[in-house]
């Protein structure tokens, strides 16, 4: 394992290019191996893809195994429950962490420093604990095998109170202190110059969530039952249940599940790799 | 009362009031803030985790209300062979998993870490897995793995190499997963290592160069202790990850062949949710929790002697 | 024995930005050369590829006898000071100023004894076990010094390593570097934007700009010889006051200002006044007017500030151009430092002279000295 690069080129070298190359192509190659394959056995008939040696590349794109899978199951509920369970956990947790961040950050009350270490006391506990109390509690509420089910306990996150307290604190106080000598209130100093100012912790947050529902799978398995309110990874898993050997119809269900987040990954590279870089940062 | 007496009582009474008003609207505005977030949290943090240890003590099926038995679950726990090789699987499996995926983001992350064309999509080709859930990956790597019609068997054929009964033999499953996890998680690690490099001034690596070190001890006396924040950071992380270890083997293996893939989450789940002991799953839910801090206190005591924060 | 050549050296970055153009100078061994200039002039480009940390696109650098192009920077036997000093954080100080012996495979009984011998040299005897983050400023410089200098190695490289420290501790560090050097004698190359550093500490300086030498030799050859228009502008403070002139038969014409110089080509001039050259006038003298607008007391001279009766011209010092471009009669300000006994009023005219030997003449086209 070498260490960074010296200085430019030197001449008389015997490679064209960086040695680098040699040991970073296989790697790619190994990392993108899974998912290439993915795509290729989504778009062969089922003849091909169970046929042993493999075909690597099939003669024609079987694109009928898409229609096939989402036809089996309602892979457009699937996408709705989870656009729903990931677009109303961002804004719920964009909102309420929001607030209680810059309660904690800016203001004074009473207890606020207890409550703020009980807030991250709940951090310390591994979710499987909460487990099963939870689904004890929605149950009650008789949410049950619906959306609202899967979106109530995941709709505010002590680490994004803590994430963005942390963010809020880093800002200029005096942006703040003149707009309360201007008379504006608490709720419009954050909304109109805390929250603009935050955007990118508040698109850290934002991708974290969104990504972190979107794959959720074991909340979801224990919450939900019938195949109409399941979310995409559930669905996948149901579709994986019932046609556990037909590889080709599984492979498109599983291509579709994933483009979107790809889709997403790939335009807002940036945002994702900061987002991720930031938990690391703030340890 | 003197006049003067009598206006300065006035005065007193006056203050308190205005006083007190200006102090009550403060907190109520910070406990307003505070409230959506406080009785979310409360009714789906706080409350599961105190109800999680009255249930662990209690024998309850999760349809109908339990009763109390002390700390039989527990009790029982410490003699259950299941319990017992759930857990044992689930150390094999971080102990494996931890030094693996660190301390091969680092050497991807070194190698990253350069101004060569295409690092772009060498980089991407690392972070993508990243973002396809668990049960996509699961799902996938069943297919590559099946003994088979498997890619990687007709692989190993072209290598001349034996064929391997993979997930379905079980003395090789454990470690496919590993493999498949190590595979899925590499990216987070190796974004926080890259972050953590871009840090280094260059100027010390030019000054140990000039110091008359080899590129590897530079790497060695410079670089790696100077990444020692991230790096505990990842071991915590990584190992608190893989001690809750769930989609991925439910999604392969369903905890099998022969139980060899049954980690401490999937056993609470088998527990809780297929067998509805929901009582015993809460105690495995807090023995599993308790393994946790101990062994991330443990590894926090140990890395704060040894890692140079410079701050 | 040379100590450091370099033979028309050039760098050339991606982006073909021209940083160090041609330059060819030699340190002799023992020596010390600074190189000077504003930023981006190409000085630390030019002592990175005398270290090894960046190669020449063009060009031959040897140190000794040995043409080092080839070489990398562990093996060439050279130290240097960075600008931000560059001390392994996580390591006490006594470790930062063993890890250059270590590599070196040096046993650990030497080890000890010469970095206790350097602790010593620099005053750092106290400060063995601590760490970086715990120093002053001039601390952490004097373990950056100590970390050159423990290897005794052959060229001892410095860059920059008094701007970030504070005036007072500048001119102490300055005096400790020329004890140093006499007492040790290692072939230096220092690089600095601060023409006082350079002036105060060099046997030799040579002035940097756009990549191009611009001229080399003693501080005081230098200052009284400026070679062209931007050496002149770049040496002295306050910087010498540069005039538009012309010449014909034998005699230059700055405004009021005019003098002698036979045989000098007829053309236009660039005519330079050091402000402490000038002074009050004396029979004979060249002279010209000078209104007073602004008067500086600093105790031991005066300056004054105001508009000579002459067009002066500005020669950017800080641009990568270092010939006569931009003319700007406006705003420029003519300067003279003046005894405070004669001490003038703001707002009043007085007359000054300089000696005519000491006025400097430039060729307005090339910029470069007209000695006739």
């Amino acid at each position: 394992m070498l260490p960074l690069d010296a200085p430019p080129k030197k001449p008389g070298r015997k490679l064209p290019f960086s040695p680098w190359h040699l040991f970073l192509m296989p790697m790619a190659a190994i990392m993108l191996l899974p998912l290439v394959w993915m795509v290729v056995v989504s778009l062969e008939t089922a003849q091909q893809a169970h046929s042993y040696p493999p075909v690597l590349i099939p003669s024609s794109l079987h694109f009928s195994n898409y229609p096939a899978a989402w036809n089996t199951l309602p892979f457009g509920d699937f996408f709705v429950n989870s656009a729903i369970y990931a677009l109303t956990t961002v804004a719920g947790n964009l909102l309420f962490c929001s607030l209680a961040a810059y309660a904690f950050a800016r203001m004074r009350f009473a207890g606020k420093n207890m409550l703020f270490v009980v807030f991250l006391a709940t951090l310390m506990v591994p979710y499987q604990v909460l487990l099963i109390p939870t689904f004890l509690i929605v149950k009650r509420l008789g949410m049950v095998d619906s959306v609202g089910g899967l979106i109530a306990p995941n709709l505010c996150s002590a680490f994004g109170v803590f994430m963005l307290r942390q963010f809020f604190r880093t800002l200029p106080i005096e942006l703040e202190e003149a707009a309360r000598i201007d008379g504006t209130s608490r709720l419009g100093i954050l909304f109109k110059i805390v929250l603009p100012l935050s955007l990118p912790a508040l698109a850290t947050l934002g991708i974290i969530q969104f990504m972190w529902s979107w794959n959720d799978f074991l909340w979801p398995l224990i919450i939900i039952d019938s195949t109409n309110h399941a979310p995409v990874q559930l669905g996948l898993s149901m579709l994986q249940g019932a046609h556990s050997t037909e590889w080709n119809l599984l492979m498109a269900g599983t291509v579709m599940s994933q483009i979107p987040m790809l889709v997403i990954f790939l335009f807002a590279q940036r945002w994702f790799i900061r987002s991720i870089a930031f938990t690391g940062i703030n340890q | 009362m003197t006049a003067r007496a009598e206006r300065s009582r006035a005065v007193r009474l006056e203050r308190p009031p205005v006083w007190r008003r200006i102090l009550w609207s403060e907190h109520l505005a910070g406990w307003a803030f505070v409230m959506p977030a406080f009785i979310l949290i409360a009714i789906f943090a706080l409350i599961p985790i105190g109800w999680s240890l009255i249930l662990s003590l209690q024998n309850n099926n999760l349809l109908s209300p339990g009763h109390y038995i002390g700390l039989a679950n527990y009790k029982a726990l410490a003699k259950d062979p299941q319990f017992r090789s759930a857990v044992g699987h689930s150390l094999v499996y971080t102990v494996l998993f931890v030094p693996i995926s660190v301390a091969g983001a680092l050497g991807l992350a070194v190698a990253l870490n350069r101004k060569i064309r295409g690092i772009r999509f060498y980089r991407l080709a690392v972070f993508v897995p990243l973002v396809t859930s668990t049960v996509a990956t699961g799902i996938v790597f069943l297919w590559l793995l099946d003994p088979t019609f498997g890619l990687v068997n007709y692989i190993l054929h072209a290598l001349g190499l034996p064929q391997q009964q993979f997930l379905q033999d079980p003395n090789e499953a454990l470690y496919c997963i590993v493999a498949m996890t190590v595979w899925s998680w590499l990216g987070f690690d190796v974004i926080i290592y890259l972050a953590a490099l871009q840090g280094i001034p260059e100027e010390l690596l030019e000054a140990s160069e000039i110091d008359g070190a080899s590129k590897w001890t530079t790497f060695r006396s410079v670089v790696v202790p100077l990444l020692g924040p991230a790096t505990l950071f990842l071991v915590v992380w990584s190992t608190i990850n893989a001690l809750q270890l769930f989609d991925e083997i439910y999604v392969t293996t369903r905890g099998g062949p022969l139980g060899s893939t049954t980690v401490i989450v999937y056993y609470l789940y088998e527990q809780a949710f297929q067998f509805f002991n929901g009582g015993y799953g809460a105690a495995v839910a807090y023995v599993l929790f308790l393994g946790i801090l101990v062994v991330t206190l443990m590894q926090l005591w140990i890395g704060r002697r040894r890692v140079y924060y410079s701050s | 024995m040379p100590g450091v050549i370099l033979e028309e050296v050039t760098k050339v970055f991606p982006g073909d930005t021209v940083a160090v153009d041609h330059l060819s100078l030699e340190v002799a061994d023992g020596e010390f050369v600074i190189l000077v200039g504003s930023s981006g002039c190409g000085k630390t480009t030019a002592l990175r590829m005398i270290a090894g940390l960046d190669k020449p696109t063009s060009g031959t650098i040897r140190i000794g006898e040995r043409a080092v192009n080839e070489i990398s920077a562990r093996d060439r036997d050279v130290a240097m000071v960075f600008q931000n000093y560059a001390l392994y954080p996580h390591m006490t100080v006594y470790r930062n100023l063993a890890y250059p012996l270590r590599q070196r495979r040096m046993p650990r009984r030497e080890v000890d004894k010469r970095v206790n011998e350097v602790a010593e040299m620099l005053s750092l005897e106290e400060l063995l076990k601590r760490r970086p983050a715990q120093l002053s400023g001039g601390q952490r410089q004097r373990v950056a010094m100590g970390r050159a200098l423990v290897r005794e190695p052959k060229v001892f490289l410095l860059d920059e390593p008094l701007s970030n420290l504070d005036a007072k501790l500048r001119v102490q560090m300055r005096a400790g570097l020329k004890r140093l050097h006499s007492r040790l004698g290692i072939t230096t190359v220092y690089v600095t934007h601060d023409q006082v550093e350079a002036m105060t500490l060099a046997d030799r300086i040579a002035v940097l700009s756009d990549g191009k030498l611009q001229q080399l030799g003693s501080p005081q050859d230098v200052y009284d010889h400026p070679a062209n228009v931007f050496v002149a502008g770049f040496i002295g403070s306050p910087p010498m006051n540069l005039l538009r002139g012309t010449a014909r038969a034998g005699q230059v014409t700055a405004g009021q200002l005019v003098f002698e110089r036979p045989g000098i080509q007829d053309g236009d001039v660039v005519v330079g006044l050091r402000p402490e050259a000038m002074r009050p006038v004396v029979d004979g003298m060249p002279a010209l007017d000078f209104r007073v607008d602004v008067v500086e007391p600093l105790g031991d001279e005066v300056i004054v500030h105001g508009a000579l009766a002459a067009e002066l011209i500005a020669v950017d010092t800080d641009a990568t151009d270092g010939e006569v471009g931009s003319i700007n009669g406006t705003g420029i300000e003519a300067v003279a430092r003046l005894d405070p006994r004669q001490r003038p009023a703001e707002g009043s005219t007085i007359r000054l002279g300089i000696e005519d030997s000491e006025v400097h003449v430039f060729d307005a086209l090339t910029g470069l000295a007209i000695n006739v």
